[in-house]
């Protein structure tokens, strides 16, 4: 137990960065094309604004995604000995086209404005862009390998072997969770853009990057929030509704089978009393989101066996956390963007704090998401094919896993702490220094 | 077509340790080579814009040895799972000290995390080393291929003396950088350096040869290829030596970096025709076929990785020198 609890975990803490990297990257491209276009000072400083929290997000996203990379073999051998020929691949993929891709151009964002041309600063940021979404892609392929495994044939010995690297790198399953990822991060992003920008307006400093930051983040926060529930979020739900109907169940709190299944907005499950507790229910919506028909059966727990389930309350509240917040997320968006003509936003204080306020979530939902999809994937650590049982390291002893769980808490307590001084100061400091920055002179003639 | 994996895998390690162990000795001689704070901060700022990148190359082969050989992956990662474990954990301390030194430029915090980067860094090339040491020198394995033995039966003398070499090497090449990189005066300092840590890498190098042969007799009679690399590494060695001596920067840097090819060949072509050589060549020990998944799925992964891997070097050389090119012409008209 302590190994499953020390790499969810360390996987969790870890995936808060790639968010943040994943949903403020595109910002960092926009903003530094924007400044080669039509040689705006404020685009320029607001590019390098946003890559120096990405540099620190990105730094800290390194050093914890390492252990992840090692942690499927030091907790996961078995696991890792039978997948490892299809698994492997897009890992191995994800570090020598992405992952390279993403550093070394970011090492030109970092250090080179004075030493490469403008266009290829700009394309720089494009690349770190792109890297950073592709690194996302192949983790997203691997995950989604285990949730639907595709493309792979049994081996002698009972190992599972590629059969066709296309079939898992493409698979549709993959294309929808990660569309549906992506854009969680972009909501991330975009409220992150706008709640800064929400923070330099309250506190009646950096006033013209505050109007800014507002604009394109409440644009994009909107846009995306919108996005992550239609189409991907449908989508990515029509897949599980299709291959793991037992993960849908609990994740809709549904115990017994109906015909018009209803839809829990909130409740809590009971378990053992096979029911929800205090719920509100939309009658028939859970049949007509599933299989768009108002009659349409839905298969509930109490139709699988036991040992099938995953645990119900954590896939329950997992998704209901994310499933609240995405609306909440749109309705704030929605309204933050009304009040951006003609500059209202900035004359209304409590969106404005709603806004500031709103940063964390989008990161909890996203969280919760995952939760919902590695949880819910239980007993299964490759669905339908291996348990999580049967996969952890055979020889690796509780009072070893116990102490590196311990050491992984401390250590990231620290990383936790640095982060957040380092971010804080870096918001501080803000993004309106005093020196200009150098332009190419055909763009400053415009 | 398995021997080819195994030598893409050796290939992307050593490349790894060339460019990482720059950084790493560097950074790990940096509290003892710099006299003044501005030294240090010229040392940091030498590796700042490389490391992450260099550190890349760990995660690459990492991911390259989950895909090429995905049974040695889980057997060496979840055998020596505490060392592993505190491998990462220093990797952090490094990655943080690295990245908090430059963020929050306060005096006593950049002595503190000189201290941290500096000790972190050690620790890890030893490690390193130790962990190279006991793949040449056979692991306890029990009969279904899986690590028997504890993290101290790791530590054993022969093992020690590779991470003692490592550490010392390591320094050497981290010096080599400082003096091809630093202001004039530091660069001195650092060939100066070079002089007297050369000795006790010659003496590292000739003892763990020595109890490699006392060790494992039958490395010197099997193949020529680790006899060769190992000479070749010698002669690199010596070149350090003279061309430090010289005070031919680049020369040295060169030279190092040769030296420690020839080493990492050497121990390479030493683990043949195992992945994971057992003990005293008792019973188990996985070998590179027997890792090796099933051909086609090898020739995919190797097809991919090759092309990624040549993409990978063409556009870090590209942007280097455009990077480096800008510099030198500004310096020039400044």
């Amino acid at each position: 137990m302590a190994d499953r609890l020390q790499f969810s975990f360390t996987l969790m803490f870890h995936y808060l960065f790639p968010i943040a990297t994943m949903g403020i990257a595109p910002f960092i491209a926009w903003y530094n094309c924007r400044a080669l276009q039509t040689g705006s000072q404020l685009c320029a400083k607001a590019a390098r604004f946003w890559t120096k929290i990405f540099a620190v997000a990105f730094a800290i996203g390194v050093v914890t995604g390492i252990p992840m990379e090692f942690q499927f073999g030091t907790n996961w051998a078995a696991f890792s000995a039978k997948t490892g020929a299809v698994i492997g691949q897009p890992l191995m993929i994800e570090g020598v086209y992405a992952f390279f891709f993403e550093s070394v151009f970011l090492g030109v964002l970092l250090y080179g404005r004075e030493r490469v041309t403008p266009v290829l600063y700009a394309i720089s940021a494009t690349a770190v862009w792109m890297g950073s979404w592709l690194s996302g892609y192949f983790i997203v392929v691997t995950d989604a390998w285990m949730q639907h495994p595709v493309g792979y044939v049994l081996g002698r010995g009972g190992t599972i072997e590629l059969q066709s690297l296309p079939a898992v790198l493409l698979s549709p399953f993959a294309a929808w969770q990660y569309a549906h990822v992506i854009t969680g991060a972009i909501v991330a992003g975009g409220f992150v853009v706008a709640g800064v920008g929400a923070y330099y307006l309250l506190a009646q400093r950096d006033i013209d990057f505050g109007k800014e930051f507002l604009r394109t983040g409440v644009i994009v926060a909107l846009l995306s929030s919108l996005l992550v529930v239609f189409p991907t979020g449908d989508r990515n739900g029509a897949d599980v509704t299709a291959y793991q109907p037992i993960k849908l169940a609990a994740m809709e709190g549904l115990f017994t089978s109906a015909q018009g299944a209803p839809l829990a907005i909130i409740g809590m499950p009971d378990v053992a009393g096979h029911k929800l507790i205090d719920p509100i229910f939309v009658p028939d919506l859970l049949s007509y989101l599933a299989y768009g028909n108002l009659r349409s059966n839905v298969n509930g727990l109490t139709s699988y066996a036991t040992e099938l389930w995953p645990p119900v309350e954590l896939t329950y509240y997992a998704y209901h956390i994310m499933a609240g917040l995405g609306t909440i997320f749109i309705g704030l968006a929605l309204v933050a963007a009304l009040l951006l003509p003609r500059g209202r936003l900035a004359q209304t204080p409590p969106i404005l704090w709603a806004l500031f306020l709103v940063m964390p979530f989008p990161f909890i939902a996203s969280e919760a998401g995952w939760v919902v999809a590695e949880v819910g994937r239980q007993p299964w650590i490759v669905y339908g094919l291996m348990k999580t049982q049967a996969g952890v390291s055979p020889n690796v002893v509780t009072g070893e896993t116990v102490f590196t769980l311990i050491g992984f808490v401390g250590m990231y307590a620290v990383l936790g702490l640095l982060f957040a001084m380092l971010i804080l100061r870096e918001i501080g400091i803000g993004p309106a220094l005093e020196d200009a920055i150098a332009m190419p002179a055909r763009a400053v003639e415009r | 077509m398995s021997v080819v994996a195994f030598c893409l895998l050796a290939g992307m390690l050593s490349v790894y340790v060339i460019l990482d162990g720059y950084d790493l000795g560097a950074s790990a001689i940096s509290p003892l080579l710099a006299k003044t704070r501005e030294e240090r901060d010229a040392i940091v700022a030498s590796i700042g814009p490389f490391w992450s990148g260099n550190e890349v190359w760990l995660v690459a082969a990492g991911g390259t040895l989950f895909a090429l050989f995905p049974r040695a992956y889980a057997i060496s990662f979840s055998g020596f799972y505490l060392p592993f474990i505190i491998v990462l954990w220093l990797l952090m301390v490094r990655g943080i000290a690295l990245e908090v030194r430059e963020h929050l430029a306060a005096p006593m915090w950049t002595d503190f995390w000189d201290v941290a980067l500096s000790l972190s860094s050690v620790l890890l090339i030893l490690l390193f080393g130790v962990a190279l040491g006991n793949l040449i020198r056979g692991i306890p394995l029990s009969a279904d291929g899986y690590f028997q033995g504890t993290f101290s039966s790791l530590l054993n003398p022969y093992s020690t003396a590779v991470g003692l070499l490592a550490v010392a090497a390591l320094i050497q090449h981290g010096l080599a950088y400082v003096a091809d990189n630093a202001a004039e005066k530091l660069a001195g300092r650092a060939l100066q350096y070079i002089g007297r840590v050369w000795w006790f890498v010659l003496a590292a190098y000739l003892a763990v040869t020595a109890l490699t042969i006392a060790e494992r007799p039958e490395v010197v009679s099997t193949t020529w290829i680790d006899v060769g690399a190992s000479a070749i590494g010698f002669t690199g060695l010596v070149c350090v030596g003279r061309f430090a001596s010289s005070r031919r920067r680049t020369g040295t840097l060169g030279a190092s970096a040769v030296f420690l090819l020839g080493l990492l060949v050497a121990a390479s072509s030493t683990m043949y025709p195992f992945l994971i050589r057992p003990y005293h060549s008792a019973a188990g020990g996985l070998t590179i076929s027997a890792a090796a998944p099933p051909s086609g799925t090898l020739a995919i992964a190797l097809a991919v990785a090759i092309s990624g891997l040549s993409v990978v070097t063409v556009y870090t050389i590209l942007l280097r020198r455009a990077m480096s090119s800008r510099r030198t012409t500004s310096r020039a008209e400044g």
